[in-house]
């Protein structure tokens, strides 16, 4: 099978691999002549829900956008399920700040979300009726069934959120890169989140969730990764360390 | 009823009316693009890199057409080319290539002896409309029309998550050269109608107007697409009967039905 819009060659995961594997990962954008990240060596586990902490600058929307493909990699490799960057480009999505996306286009929340199943369709077909039937089941797993016909300007920041995950259900992808979703939400949706979390990684899913607030005993994560400087400083396998309070980072 | 036959009897305002309907609709479904890949000040840009292509084809005897859309297409490919290593921001570009075209092209006016042609190269002469630019005009509109309806869906991710885009495989940065190529396609074709210098009000001014009354993409087109033409339209019988410069008289009738489309957004707010 060929992606497409890229005719890159599809390759189904390794369910033996890791979901994500990181070694010595140099990123730089093309203006800049400094490294962003520096040797960055990552292993998170298929169906682990993994907190990325660092304070704002640490890297870990440079990371999200490198595993993605948004950003060449000038050190380094990065495995997808155990294939090479590309080659599982329908099971990676990437979640970004909500405010990199314009939430004032004319569009539904429904048009929002069949978008997740564009990666499918390629150029000049159009979503047909199953593309649809398979947003709104997204949408009724996120509990957001309810907004589809309701203009994307008119979410809350919660619904925002869950709108987003659903368009990520919608395109089957395996693992979820979530940049920030709890930067400036009320508890309620702080809540919403967790569940949302929880619910994915009841489906078998591995999440990554950029924050600079990490807080244990909310008792959603199974790892910790802490970057700095754009350098992996430690990580902690909540696992296997109860004692892990977490922190907040500035 | 006559007010409204009359003008018909002259063939120069049948083509003209013709010219008017095809040239509102384009810059309807592109300037909706342009307006919400906030992409207008390009437009704006565009349209005055024109005046130095339409200047040196009409010095040389050439077809006006072909310059400005050479002129044009040269400048958004400039653009591009420059904005490519981010070293000047693309915005700061957008503000100097064109001003600088557009002073190229003042430069070459001062040069001629007529001035009377150049004139509705600024300002748009859209009742002066011949076949021969009858047929350029529908040849165009088509090409960008049909490309609109294909990429639809394309288009429609592009400007509302871009990098979303970009991480299924879609080329981004062609389809902005894209964007950018049509745009000047629809510029040249609308400098006919109004000019250089008022091209990107019809652009911008009716999917503005639009925008206000509804909250989803393909209404918003079409809207777009009826006040384009009705401005269009509206601004020739203006014309017509107060022998007003046809080009400002378009752009005043998009803004008469902005106001009234601001207006009737403003007492449905007051009145919930």
């Amino acid at each position: 099978m060929k992606f497409p819009y890229c005719q890159h060659r599809h390759s189904s995961p390794d369910p033996k691999a890791p979901a994500l594997e990181i070694q010595g990962l140099g990123v730089s954008y093309s203006s800049e002549e400094k490294s962003v990240l520096h040797d960055v060596d990552i292993n998170i586990s298929a169906g682990w829900v993994v907190a990325l902490v660092g304070p704002n600058g640490a890297g870990k929307s440079t990371l999200f956008k490198a595993i993605c493909g948004l950003l060449p990699i000038t050190k380094g490799n990065i495995r997808v399920f155990g294939h090479p960057l590309g080659a599982c480009h329908h099971r990676v999505v990437y979640l970004p700040q909500r405010s990199e996306i314009d939430w004032q286009f004319p569009i539904s929340v429904l048009d929002l979300v069949v978008m997740g199943r564009y990666v499918y369709l390629g150029w000049f077909k159009r979503p047909q009726k199953r593309d649809f039937e398979i947003a709104r089941h997204a949408l009724k797993e996120m509990n957001v069934l309810e907004l589809a016909d309701r203009q994307i300007s008119k979410l809350s920041g919660g619904q925002q959120q869950r709108v987003l995950i659903a368009r990520a259900l919608a395109q089957n992808a395996d693992l979820l890169l979530l940049d920030e979703p709890l930067n400036a939400v009320d508890t309620i949706t702080r809540q919403t989140v967790g569940e949302v979390l929880h619910k994915i990684k009841s489906q078998g899913k591995t999440v990554i969730v950029a924050t600079h607030y990490y807080d244990q005993e909310e008792g959603r994560y199974d790892k910790a990764i802490y970057l700095k400087d754009g350098k992996k400083i430690s990580s902690t396998d909540v696992k296997e360390d109860p004692n892990n309070e977490g922190c907040e980072c500035k | 009823m006559h007010y409204l036959t009359d003008p018909l009897q002259y063939i120069f305002i049948q083509r003209a009316l013709i010219a008017a309907v095809i040239i509102g609709v384009l810059c309807a479904c592109l300037g909706t693009f342009v307006v919400l890949r906030r992409m207008a000040v390009v437009g704006h840009a565009l349209t005055h890199s024109a005046l130095p292509g339409l200047v040196i084809a009409y010095l040389l005897g050439g077809s006006l057409f072909a310059g400005a859309l050479i002129a044009t297409v040269l400048t958004a490919l400039c653009i591009g080319f420059l904005a490519r290593d981010e070293s000047v921001y693309e915005d700061t570009l957008v503000g100097m290539v064109p001003n600088i075209m557009f002073a190229f092209g003042i430069l070459l006016i001062s040069t001629s002896k007529s001035f009377r042609d150049l004139f509705s190269m600024l300002f748009g002469n859209i009742l002066g409309v011949t076949v021969g630019d009858l047929h350029l005009i529908m040849l165009i509109a088509l090409v960008s029309l049909m490309a609109v309806f294909l990429f639809y869906k394309e288009l429609k991710l592009f400007a509302v998550d871009p990098n979303y885009a970009k991480t299924i495989g879609m080329p981004v940065k062609a389809m902005h050269y894209g964007i950018l190529l049509f745009l000047s396609f629809t510029v040249v074709v609308g400098i006919q109608a109004v000019g250089t210098v008022l091209t990107n009000a019809l652009l911008v001014i009716p999917v503005a107007a639009a925008r206000l009354l509804t909250d989803r993409l393909g209404r918003m087109i079409i809207l777009s697409c009826i006040f384009a033409v009705m401005s269009a339209v509206g601004g020739i019988y203006l014309s017509y009967y107060f022998g007003s410069a046809s080009g400002a008289s378009i752009v005043m009738f998009a803004a008469l039905i902005f106001a009234v489309a601001w207006a009737y957004k403003f007492i449905q707010k007051a009145m919930r």
